[in-house]
């Protein structure tokens, strides 16, 4: 009897060791789980630094939730998810509806821009460049294409670049020529699939985001600055494009203002792991870490980071202040 | 009467089957109110394409019945080498995942293919035309208009095919005086099947046509840009239709059985 009640205390003393193990980790410096909401353009990145960092450090668990920037920061405003990181494709996303109740600071990280994309194949190929790509888009025959706009942001942005090169060359009218060459037929609903129509020699000319030409390994034509979104620099000029796209309900319409495509992330303020956080974001702010694979993907990232205030510069967790500079 | 367990268990695996497949049908055409219903079919965008969809599938329908009516009846009454292989590709289109149908067609008919290289010459265009939709329908819906029709063929006896030819009959004349009336029953359920496969069919039209919008296309670009609200009573009209289509189909079925 007494030995069966020896045995007994053995095996609890075992369950009590077994169940305290996951805790006894936890004291290590940095382990745990870092929750990421990232806007979809991010995905491919983001997975590969959660691959190098977790090479880094094993013992934490990167888990990704890819949506669009507003319902990300949705997630964490309206259904409270649980979530560390938020990087968003549109900077304006975090000082608009995460700051100050959710979040304290906002570091733009990178950059993306639309470019026009082609194939060996493509009509005019050799020819086309930065300074004569609407000729190229105005003449009959050639076939280019956008995403809709109602349905993709990237969509509105590419008719919105269109817009704004009319301003920018000052040629009266080129807007609506090149429209009127682009049959509805061309436009599909996401950006992503112009590039297998351009692959099979259906398509000559592409609206993408840098991004996803780099990552297809499309060729393509840099616009200049001053009408490719990509520098914020420009962001009244960008304003002066408007698009109009389906309202929330079929014959309603609003519009969509210019603004250029700037990527912002920040730390939640309750953020469940504070540590493991702090140190992916050390390693994606780093210009040999995260940055360096961001380009790697054709996302032009700011090296170093910015931050707009030197205010915001000292809200900031010690280990990043290094790696931001205070920059309008 | 004392009913064995074996009726039983018909019925009861054939009522599962029942609300398997009109549960959530019912709920999503129960959704939209009749208002939602009215104000949709005013819609000039929805009515164009329920009819872009019909005439599309109609179209694809007759396609398959002029070129497949042959092949139909060789399979039936030859016996030949490769005559599985033959069966096997017939069947290939029904098996594919559908965006891969779009972008296999897509690379046919593109600058890169000598066929596309051609077309383009001729001035056809398969991206974002009612052609392309056409001939991605015929694709999804040939095979089971040939699988209809061979059937309908088989269940005929050569026979008959024979005395006529026997008393100088041409091979033409054999086959428009006997083996077409008789079969035309399967061979017009076939024509419905590969309508209403035709009629369905979303992931590689997409793909090759985005513009025009057929019905199930302006369903998704309507759930998309407007959500579930403005989407479900395009679809409750889309349904509609099938279930027309389908109700055609039963019936004819129907009086088939009471022939034989």
């Amino acid at each position: 009897m007494k030995e069966r009640s020896g045995y007994k205390w053995l095996m609890y003393g075992v369950v009590a060791i077994v169940l305290l193990l996951p805790f006894g980790k936890s004291f290590g410096d940095t382990t745990g789980k870092v929750i990421i909401f990232n806007a979809g353009s991010l995905t491919i990145p983001f997975a590969n630094m959660e691959k190098a960092f977790e090479g880094k450090y094993p013992k934490v668990d990167i888990i990704r939730e890819a949506a669009g920037s507003r319902k990300c920061a949705r997630k964490i405003t309206d259904l409270k998810k649980p979530c560390d990181i938020m990087a968003s494709a549109d900077y304006t996303v975090i000082d608009q509806l995460l700051i100050p109740a959710y979040a304290d600071w906002n570091i733009r990280f990178a950059t993306n821009r639309l470019v026009l994309c082609y194939t060996n194949k493509s009509k005019y190929a050799k020819e086309v460049n930065t300074q004569n790509w609407y000729e190229i888009l105005l003449k009959k025959g050639v076939v280019w294409g956008h995403s809709d706009p109602n349905l993709d942001p990237c969509g509105y942005r590419s008719v919105m670049v269109l817009q704004l090169a009319e301003k920018y060359y000052k040629i009266p009218g080129l807007y609506q020529r090149l429209i009127d060459n682009r049959p509805k037929a061309n436009i599909r609903p996401k950006s992503v699939e112009l590039v297998a129509l351009l692959q099979t020699g259906n398509m000559d000319y592409a609206w993408e985001y840098r991004s996803v030409a780099v990552q297809h390994e499309l060729k393509f034509v840099e616009l200049p600055d001053q009408i490719n979104l990509g520098n914020y620099k420009y962001d009244t000029f960008y304003k002066k494009a408007i698009v109009k796209v389906t309202g929330k309900k079929p014959g309603t319409f609003l519009k969509k203002k210019g603004k250029s495509c700037t990527y912002g992330i920040t730390l939640l303020k309750n953020a469940p792991n504070t540590q493991a956080t702090t140190a992916f974001l050390q390693y994606m702010l780093d210009p040999q870490g995260g940055l360096k694979i961001l380009k790697e993907m054709g996302q032009p990232p700011f090296i170093p980071c910015r931050v707009p205030t030197a205010e915001m510069k000292a809200r900031l967790p010690k280990s990043l202040r290094d790696l931001v500079e205070v920059r309008e | 009467m004392r009913r064995e367990p074996f009726f039983w268990i018909t019925i009861s695996c054939g009522l599962v089957i029942m609300a398997f497949i009109l549960l959530p049908l019912i709920e999503m055409m129960t959704a939209p109110s009749l208002s939602m219903l009215k104000e949709t079919i005013k819609d000039k965008d929805v009515v164009r394409s329920i009819w872009l969809s019909i005439y599309t599938a109609g179209l694809a329908a007759l396609i398959s019945f002029v070129l497949g009516t042959p092949l139909a009846y060789l399979l039936a009454r030859r016996n030949f080498m490769g005559k599985r292989l033959v069966e096997g590709i017939i069947d290939l289109p029904i098996v594919i995942p559908h965006p891969v149908v779009g972008i296999a067609i897509l690379s046919v008919a593109g600058r890169n293919h000598w066929i596309g290289q051609l077309l383009s010459e001729l001035g056809i265009r398969v991206m974002g035309s009612v052609t392309g939709i056409v001939i991605v329908l015929t694709f999804v819906g040939m095979p089971f208009y040939l699988n209809a029709a061979k059937n309908g063929f088989e269940s005929i006896s050569p026979r008959l095919e024979k005395v006529s030819r026997s008393l100088g009959a041409s091979m033409f004349s054999t086959f428009f005086r006997i083996t077409f009336p008789l079969a035309w029953r399967s061979m017009l359920i076939g024509i419905i099947m590969c309508c209403a496969r035709a009629i369905s069919e979303f992931g590689a039209v997409v793909i090759v046509a985005y513009h025009p919008m057929i019905a199930p296309v302006l369903i998704y670009e309507r759930f998309e840009a407007y959500g579930l609200k403005y989407s479900q009573p395009v679809a409750v009209w889309l349904v509609s239709l099938c279930l027309a289509l389908f109700l055609t189909l039963r019936i004819l079925t129907l009086g088939k059985t009471r022939e034989v």
